[in-house]
């Protein structure tokens, strides 16, 4: 038990699900087919609105972290109205530069402590042991410490914003709204012809991608106790994009086994960690090369649904008959 | 004190351009925005050093070395992560993507190889000043502005009178037609990628003596720089990408002399995000031109 309760496991476990969500904001602006570099950005947005709020101003954290996604989408806002009318490269590069421009702003402020980053942000799993020890909880139950509790809630927590997150994603694809997303990412003119605002789409998709980039730095920052400028620089950007590119971002499902897969392979491969962007460059490479669709793609999904029922099928008839040959 | 600022800020612009013509002659043949030039402008730069420390040959002898290198880097990007992708039908992105996978590669060796602290040229030419009408003028700043405004020069001529330069512009112009009309696109296309990657290792020495620093991450602050450009001036467009390239060596300087110097990276996508706002097509882009709709 203790084994499996390792601060070092609970804390990768976080990691997963904090990027899991970012391939999550990466995947919305993708689904109208825009390649957005800027999602470091609104993270870094998120993390240093809502890390202020509590650190400075004792705001509780269920607010600060909303507010630091309200605060990335009206950045999205002000990048976003000028740039959506910008399309494929144009956008990339504005978007980027816009990374960049927020990166050397939040280096110069005074409020965000420049280049030294603030620190001492209140750690979640902290406050939720508090809680628990207030609710006379101090000696743990069921063999755990209220600081592994207190991690283990935090999981609870992350992981049911991330359930919900996928819930909405999966939802949106089906939706309306999903289907003009998919029409615009198709083939933007002939979505507009029939009749789609595609404007008003792309911009909304945008949006929703920073919101959800915001609230998982705001997360982020609430898991580390530290945050920096350097935390969101261009590296942190083309690793968002890593998660949408190795897993695919046709699917939301494509992202997350993106985020999952880079998250896992720097704690397997320790020996290879001087080697890390190397490999995520030789990924983007050979993966934009041999598969430009992602590891999941629709194709791949239909597959294997397509593969297990049919072994179910005939697994059940494999049942039937052996049953009628006894 | 303005016209000594003019003069830094060209200085400081006339590199810029050097590089963003890089991107440009990229883009303009094979309309990709090669994101991992800044890299090999970075590489150029250690090439330069190398061979101008360890094995003691001039300046001229760092800087052809410098182009040598990053043509050779632009063969091997080619062939590995350019033209598998031509080969199919891909996304527009999806080159993009690609050389941004070179980028961080060639980056991380960069650190692996060289180490992470800055190193600069030996300061032979920095410490003679020469004085015009009132301007004071460094050795390395004349050596600069001549370099690049030459290698400019030439460059233009090439395009076009040459027999090459006119293959060039037209894959630039037409791919298919160039091709039906007896190019070999595919040599035309190694070609420019291989200049385009020369001419930035060039730049590479050039923001090495003007800086007097080079380490391995000033590829991405420098090849940011180089795209802004290359969106000021309108993509693909040779003159854009020059006077872009001085524009903002100029807006750059001036903001460092008047107030606001921490945020001279800020600058260039500043200037980005107002143009796009005015002018999408970029200053001498046409109207025709692909991003605004």
């Amino acid at each position: 038990m203790d084994f499996l309760l390792n601060p070092y496991y609970l804390q990768i476990i976080m990691f997963i699900i904090i990027n899991a969500i970012l391939g999550i904001s990466i995947y919305l602006t993708m689904a109208t087919g825009q390649l957005s570099l800027g999602n470091a950005g609104f993270m870094s947005i998120g993390a240093y609105v809502s890390a202020l709020l509590t650190l400075k101003a004792g705001v509780p954290l269920y607010v600060a972290v909303p507010v630091g996604g309200a605060a990335a989408c009206l950045m999205a806002a002000v990048i976003g109205i000028p740039t959506t009318r910008l399309r494929g490269i144009y956008l990339a590069i504005a978007t980027l530069g816009f990374g960049e421009v927020v990166r050397v702003v939040i280096l110069n402020l005074t409020i965000t402590n420049g280049a030294l980053g603030l620190s001492g942000i209140p750690s979640m799993s902290v406050m939720l042991s508090k809680v628990f020890t207030a609710m006379g909880l101090a000696a743990g139950i069921g063999g755990m410490s209220v600081r592994q509790l207190g991690n283990i809630s935090v999981i609870f927590i992350l992981a049911i914003i991330l359930g919900f997150l996928v819930f909405f994603a999966l939802r949106l694809s089906t939706s309306r709204l999903g289907r003009a997303f998919a029409a615009i990412k198709a083939d933007e003119h002939a979505a507009e012809v029939s009749g789609i605002d595609t404007r008003y789409y792309k911009l909304l998709a945008f949006f929703m991608g920073a919101f959800v980039a915001g609230i998982a730095g705001g997360l982020a920052a609430h898991i580390t106790f530290y945050i920096g400028p350097k935390d969101f620089a261009y590296h942190r950007a083309v690793e968002i994009l890593l998660f949408a590119v190795l897993g695919g971002s046709d699917v939301v499902w494509g992202p997350l086994l993106g985020s999952l897969i880079l998250t896992l392979l720097p704690e397997v491969l320790r020996f290879a960690t001087e080697y890390r962007e190397m490999i995520y460059g030789g990924i983007l490479v050979i993966m934009m090369a041999f598969r430009p669709q992602g590891l999941i793609s629709e194709d791949t999904l239909g597959f294997w649904q397509k593969k297990l029922m049919s072994k179910s099928e005939a697994s059940t008839q494999g049942e039937i008959s052996r049953r009628t040959t006894r | 004190m303005f016209w000594q600022q003019m003069v830094n800020g060209i200085t400081l612009g006339s590199t810029y351009a050097l590089i963003a013509l890089g991107y440009t002659l990229i883009f303009g043949v094979l309309n990709i925005v090669n994101m991992a030039h800044g890299e090999i402008f970075m590489f150029g730069a250690f090439v330069g050093l190398i061979l101008a420390t360890k094995f003691n040959i001039g300046i001229f002898g760092a800087l052809l070395g410098a182009m040598v290198a990053g043509a050779v880097l632009g063969y091997l990007m080619e062939r590995l992560a350019l033209r598998p992708l031509r080969r199919r039908k891909v996304s527009e992105l999806a080159p993009l993507i690609s050389t941004i996978g070179v980028s961080i590669f060639l980056e991380s060796l960069a650190l692996r190889l060289f180490g992470p602290q800055a190193q600069s040229f030996p300061g032979v030419y920095s410490t003679q000043l020469f004085e015009i009408g009132g301007l004071k003028i460094s050795a390395v700043q004349i050596l600069i502005l001549a370099i690049s405004f030459g290698l400019m020069l030439v460059l233009r001529f090439w395009l076009s009178k040459t027999q090459l330069g006119k293959s060039i512009r037209a894959t630039a112009e037409n791919i298919e037609t160039a091709n039906l009309l007896g190019v070999d696109t595919q040599k035309i296309i190694v070609l420019t990628v291989m200049l385009a990657s020369a001419l930035g290792g060039g730049a590479g020495v050039l923001v090495g003596l003007a800086f007097n620093a080079i380490e391995p991450t000033m590829g991405i602050t420098m090849g940011f720089k180089g795209l802004a450009v290359l969106i000021l001036g309108g993509l693909g467009n040779i003159t854009g990408a020059m006077v872009g390239g001085l524009l903002l060596g100029v807006a750059e300087v001036f903001s460092v002399a008047y107030g606001v110097s921490s945020y001279r990276d800020a600058v260039a996508f500043g200037l980005i995000i107002v143009l796009l706002f005015l002018r999408p097509q970029g200053l001498f882009g046409s109207q025709e031109q692909q991003g605004g709709r």
